[in-house]
């Protein structure tokens, strides 16, 4: 839920990163803080198992700095992948600003891209919300690896309503903030 | 022009301000930060903490989430208040009209019973000043369309979104 406060004048938008367990969401979160500036980035959080699997969440604030008087930041989320981790991600979509799907290109892995984009859209109706009017991104993560679905079929699958969509391989960080670009200005717009 | 879900103006922020400022030298905690349910600071006053103060508002909120689960679990409708209390530092935290939490930083200088009791004096004078102000956000837009932000403001975050984010 962006938060604009006219007397420190300060904003915050908030970004929620959604996709099945091991797609790359916390990969995204930690290429963006390796690679943005020191002074931009706050202190990253994972709530993980002992496993490194997302338990809560991840969280990554962005400040961009002062844009006419106003400091503005961005906090990013990601929800916990896995399927029985359902109130978590939940609770985290509250007061979302933008999403960034995250789907996993692997041929083996499409139905798990369909239930969590189906298990994003029922966690949203429980919040009031509809997809059609939140900035929404969609990432085809993993396109580096051998068995992969085809981009127009992942498209049709996952993104009917045409959102934009970026082909991504995380862990070397391609894709990654072409996405986040795209999904903060997004977020600018509606708020606009 | 930038509107918000939820908007801070000049009066209302001091308004708040002025209470958390009682509430630390009534209760002689050290902080008081009030943060939205979802996890954004809204005011932090009293001794600078030497934390980040936004990852500590985020795990705040996430805290109050998890515990309002739980309640659910056993029957409550949430568990309005929570304490954690460490050897030195301990904090008190209270959910006041269902979507701000007030929480309290203090050490062995005051006592829980203090901090309980002050804490619950100002969060019915900031549930006061937070239902006037969802008011206005709610039956007033043109409050905010006024003194809301023009397309130079997006212009410029765009521009600077494309130079911070990048390889």
């Amino acid at each position: 839920m962006s938060l604009i406060n006219y007397s420190s004048r300060e904003i915050n938008c908030k970004i929620v990163y959604y996709g099945p367990g091991l797609c790359g969401k916390t990969t995204n979160l930690q290429h963006i803080y390796s690679r943005v500036p020191q002074e931009t980035r706050g202190k990253m959080i994972s709530l993980a198992t002992e496993m490194d699997r997302t338990l809560f969440f991840d969280f990554l604030p962005l400040e961009l700095g002062q844009i006419r008087g106003f400091r503005t930041r961005f906090h990013l989320y990601t929800v916990p992948g896995q399927v029985y981790y359902n109130a978590s991600r939940k609770l985290i979509l509250k007061g979302v600003d933008g999403i960034v799907f995250v789907a996993d290109s692997q041929i083996d892995r499409f139905e798990a891209n369909v239930e969590s984009y189906m298990n994003m859209l029922d966690n949203l109706t429980e919040h009031d919300l509809n997809l059609e009017k939140i900035p929404f991104v969609m990432q085809y993560n993993k396109r580096d690896l051998p068995r992969v679905v085809p981009v127009d079929d992942l498209e049709r699958e996952l993104n009917p309503r045409k959102a934009p969509y970026f082909e991504a391989v995380a862990l070397r960080g391609t894709g990654v903030f072409d996405t986040l670009k795209v999904a903060c200005k997004l977020v600018l717009k509606t708020l606009g | 022009m930038v509107k918000g879900n939820w908007a801070l103006f000049e009066e209302d922020f001091w308004a708040i301000n002025t209470i958390l400022q009682n509430l630390i030298q009534t209760s002689s905690s050290k902080s008081v930060m009030l943060i939205d349910k979802t996890g954004q600071l809204i005011s932090s006053i009293g001794e600078p903490p030497g934390f980040d103060v936004t990852s500590f508002s985020s795990l705040a909120a996430a805290d109050f989430a998890a515990n309002q689960q739980l309640a659910e679990m056993v029957g409550e409708l949430d568990f309005a208040t929570l304490v954690h209390q460490g050897a030195n530092e301990s904090m008190y935290l209270s959910l006041i009209a269902n979507r701000v939490i007030l929480v309290v930083l203090f050490d062995r200088k005051t006592s829980l019973g203090l901090v309980r009791l002050k804490a619950r004096r100002g969060g019915e004078e900031l549930l006061s000043v937070l239902n006037k102000l969802f008011d206005k956000l709610q039956y007033k837009n043109e409050d905010i369309s006024s003194t809301a932000l023009g397309a130079e403001f997006t212009a410029e975050a765009e521009s600077e979104i494309d130079s911070l984010f990048k390889e």
